[in-house]
């Protein structure tokens, strides 16, 4: 039955290239950094091989701003400031108090992770442009702390610092310090491109674009913040021990507020998420007002604030940013109706065996009692019992307002009931927070889908798979990897509203959860499709035993695949049952425009 | 002990005028990211800088004028800084138009300021600058105070009731606040919404740069003091909560206070470190501030 709605393969869809050119950028951008971090030393020009001594580390810091900027969605206006921390906590410790190396470089990379936490702290709670003013007045405070406390930082006069080992040079020229600081944003761009592969990358993004979705798949977006600004916090203040010997002073004066907007810019003017950008961008904004401005010094400010303006009004993609643009345009386009193709996954839940009918109906895996949700003066939901039982698919309709989504919100944790409770596999979920929901086994869907654009149509359906308690069996894995063969280099801008909404779906399934809501889940999907849903829903239920609640407002949908119906209005139930007795029930007619189902 | 710590009349009053006057800018400050926020969603970073291009206009022009020609020069120069600031709205919605990229108003207002910041460097040079004020000094409770003080609380109280009566009293202003509730029902119920939010600008920018014309005399007049106003501004509108105007009136003279405490007890060095410290601690403890209402949720 299943496999007859389903059509067959697909026509071919050539493409050319990847989804993205995240492996080719980091190619590049380690050439280049290569290339300006070792040829100084190889050609014996010491002025470059000092200034891309700086522009090495200047880079680094800026990889792990785009890190912080684009993938776990943080701006931060105080990068300087951490990469200030690094320093200063190396030069105080080792260069003025001359405690051995060893400690001084732990106290950097400790006195970088505090700055760190200060970001983090309020990021638990906050988001968007508070931390963005939080982080700028802390850059604003550190160089007049450093000035103040000059009895512990010797203010204005600032501390030298040098490391001799570092100055030998052991190959054909180039010092130990030269091969670190070229090491350093090599590894901090292998570590961006590795944390996007990874499922923690893919957590902080989904946590950053959308936190109820992030909440919903067992994310706790704050946590996701605040670890962010301490994995980028680390890694600068590296940078801010190397800062020391690669410039041998450190003073207040080196760290304003204006080099964590270099760092800023440097992001944006390179290319937002792109992994080149950051080189390009440090070289556009740091180093061409330095080469061409030498004699003109208080114009560079004014020059990389218009660069930055003009940049996010002409080319808001930012230099790599354009190009990649351009490239995926030339890309080949989408497979149509059927860009998204599920044959391997729904064939082999189709060939399991049915769940026993007698496991069908036992013990509810969700039960709710009195649930009761006000908004101000407006009631949702009324005392609202519930009940949803394993295998089963039940059906919750009503008009506009009648509760239905407040409900599922309620349920998912996302809104906090005001009276009543509820119980989740027997245990009681009334005041756990969304996340924790989710992670005792509930799963569901959004009105409008959350599709994941900067990922491949594989990866959104791999952060179902991250959120999925145990590995998934063999036969399972193999369905996965012909779906991964598919879908590994699709881009999901090119699907259709239907077939995001079945992708959902599908990352929902992937997710095992032992029930899944959905929030009007066939709106905007073809008859096709609609049908692919059914048989997709159907297959849960009978196939895999899971709970599925269903908000639909497409009511011969619901009559054909639901086993009990639930009617709400105004908040409370008004019927319960199944749908061939609820059907002639007065309460549900006018649900039905002129009665024809009945 | 404790006798140190608890000073004489003198400087309480001292320190609760001078705390109130330079809070009342921030409650300033505060009003203008209020005004634009509400219309636009966007929290102008470079109001700081216009409010001090206010204070810049006051340096150029009423120092060589004389005072005469105070009041009509105080027109002009907010005049001038309103249609400024309606320019860099204008720039800032301008990627907003076509684009689904979002945040790009939070990388070009940063970037606006850094330009002003830079552009006034350009010109004036980095150091402070001293402006002298129509007023002259008044003795409150025993304390000489600058007349600067009394105009900066006498300005927030007059532009919160002003702004008040347009935004409640006028249709213009209605329609703003509309704005603030939904973009697209009021964009469907025929207002023009970027006009509008242009208009907002503009408001905010006549808010700011007025006061800064005003109170020249009571701030050093330096480039970068933009960022100690608009950290502060930023830090009294959280305080009230995000929006609200009423709140700015309690939140920029607490902030204001807590600066001039910490002046008192630890020194002038650290009043950013404590507003900074507060801004932490509210967004922690609570983030709607002290009258903001809590945001519904989206799903």
């Amino acid at each position: 039955m299943a496999a007859a709605v389903l059509p067959g393969p697909a026509a071919d869809r050539p493409l050319r290239g990847s989804f993205n050119s995240d492996r080719q950028q980091v190619a590049i951008g380690t050439c280049l950094i290569l290339l300006t971090g070792l040829a100084p030393s190889l050609l014996g020009n010491s002025y470059w091989e000092h200034a891309f001594q700086l522009v090495n580390i200047y880079i680094a810091v800026a990889v792990l701003q785009n890190l912080l900027f684009v993938d776990a969605g943080q701006k931060s206006f105080g990068q300087g400031a951490i990469l200030g921390l690094g320093a200063y906590g190396l030069a105080i410790a080792s260069g003025l108090n001359g405690m051995p190396l060893a400690a001084g470089l732990l106290a950097g990379v400790l006195a970088a992770a505090a700055g760190g936490l200060l970001f983090a702290m309020p990021a638990l709670r906050v988001q968007g442009f508070h931390l963005g003013f939080v982080t700028m007045s802390a850059a604003i405070v550190f160089p007049q702390l450093l000035n103040q406390l000059d009895w512990f930082t010797r203010g204005l006069n600032g501390i030298s610092m040098t490391i001799p080992a570092l100055q030998t040079r052991p190959f054909a020229g180039i010092s130990w310090l030269t091969l670190l600081v070229t090491a350093v944003p090599v590894v901090a761009l292998l570590a961006h491109y590795a944390l996007r592969q990874a499922p923690l990358g893919r957590r902080m993004r989904i946590a950053a674009e959308s936190p109820e979705a992030a909440r919903s798949l067992g994310i706790r977006p704050g946590i996701m913040r605040s670890l962010a600004f301490v994995l980028a916090s680390v890694g600068t203040g590296i940078c801010g021990l190397l800062y020391v010997p690669a410039v041998g002073f450190i003073s207040p004066q080196g760290f304003l507020i204006e080099l964590s907007f270099v760092f800023f810019f440097a992001v944006v003017v390179g290319g937002r998420g792109q992994l080149l950008g950051p080189i390009v961008g440090i070289w556009i904004v740091f180093i061409l007002p330095t080469v061409f401005l030498v004699k003109l010094v208080e114009y560079k400010p004014l020059v990389y604030g218009l660069m930055t303006l003009a940049v996010v009004i002409l080319f808001p993609d930012g230099v790599v940013g354009t190009f990649e643009t351009w490239r995926r345009r030339r890309r080949q386009g989408g497979g149509g109706e059927r860009g998204f193709r599920l044959e391997a996954v729904t064939r082999l839940f189709s060939a399991l065996p049915d769940v026993p009918s007698a496991d069908v109906g036992a013990a509810p895996v969700l039960t709710v009692r009195g649930a009761t949700k006000r908004f101000g003066q407006v009631v949702a939901l009324d005392g609202v019992d519930f009940d949803v039982r394993p295998g089963e698919i039940h059906g919750l309709v009503g008009a506009n307002g009648s509760g239905k989504t407040s409900l599922l919100n309620v349920i998912s944790g996302l809104s906090r009931l005001d009276a009543g409770r509820y119980q989740l596999r027997g245990r009681d979920m009334t005041r756990l927070a969304a996340a924790a929901i989710a992670e005792q086994g509930l799963g569901r869907t959004f009105q409008t889908p959350r599709v994941f654009q900067s990922y491949s149509v594989w990866n959104n359906l791999q952060m179902g798979l991250d959120a999925r308690p145990a590995a998934p069996d063999p036969a399972l894995a193999a369905a996965l990897a012909a779906l991964r063969d598919d879908h590994a280099e699709d881009s999901p801008s090119l699907l259709s509203h239907g077939q995001r909404r079945i992708l959902e779906v599908v990352r929902v399934v992937l997710k095992d959860p032992s029930i899944v809501l959905f929030d009007e889940p066939a709106a905007g999907l073809s008859s096709v499709e609609r049908e692919e849903f059914a048989a997709l829903v159907r297959q849960l239920a009978r196939k895999l035993g899971k709970a599925v609640v269903l908000v639909e407002h497409d009511l011969d949908l619901v009559w054909g695949i639901a086993d009990r119906i639930t009617v709400l209005e105004t908040g409370r139930v008004v019927a319960s049952g199944a749908p061939a007795d609820l059907a002639r029930d007065p309460a549900v007619q006018h649900l039905f425009v002129g009665g024809a189902h009945a | 002990m404790l006798g140190d710590l608890l000073p004489n009349l003198d400087v309480i009053v001292t320190i609760v005028l001078r705390g109130t006057a330079v809070g009342a800018l921030f409650a300033i400050v505060a009003m203008s990211f209020n005004i634009v926020h509400n219309a636009a969603g966007i929290f102008n970073f470079a109001q700081g800088s216009i409010f001090l291009l206010g204070a810049f206009g006051a340096f150029v022009l009423a120092d060589r004028a004389g005072f005469g020609l105070w009041l009509p020069m105080l027109v002009l120069v907010a005049l001038a800084v309103g249609a400024l600031t309606a320019l860099q709205g204008w720039i800032t919605l301008l990627p907003l138009r076509s684009s689904v990229e979002q945040d790009s108003w939070l990388i070009s207002t940063v970037a606006v300021s850094v330009i002003i910041a830079a552009s006034l460097t350009l010109a004036f040079g980095s150091q402070g600058n001293m402006v002298q004020g129509p007023l002259p000094r008044y003795t409150i409770i025993g304390v000489r105070t600058p007349g600067a003080f009394l105009l900066a609380i006498g300005a927030m109280f007059a532009w919160y009731v002003a702004l008040r009566w347009f935004l409640r009293r006028t249709f213009t202003g209605l329609a703003i606040s509309a704005l603030s509730q939904d973009f697209d029902a009021a964009r469907a119920a025929g207002i023009p919404v970027r006009r509008l939010q242009l208009l907002a600008f503009g408001v905010s920018g006549v808010v700011a740069g007025s006061v800064g014309f005003m109170v020249a005399p009571m701030i050093s007049v330096s480039p970068d003091a933009g960022l100690r106003y608009v950290l502060n501004g930023f830090v009294a509108a959280v305080v009230g909560g995000i929006g609200n105007n009423t709140g700015t009136l309690i939140g920029g003279p607490l902030v204001g206070v807590i600066a001039a405490l910490t002046a008192f007890y630890v020194g002038g060095a650290y009043q950013d470190l404590a507003s900074l410290l507060v801004l932490v601690l509210i967004l922690m403890f609570l983030p709607q501030g002290l009258f903001g209402r809590a945001a519904a949720r989206k799903v």
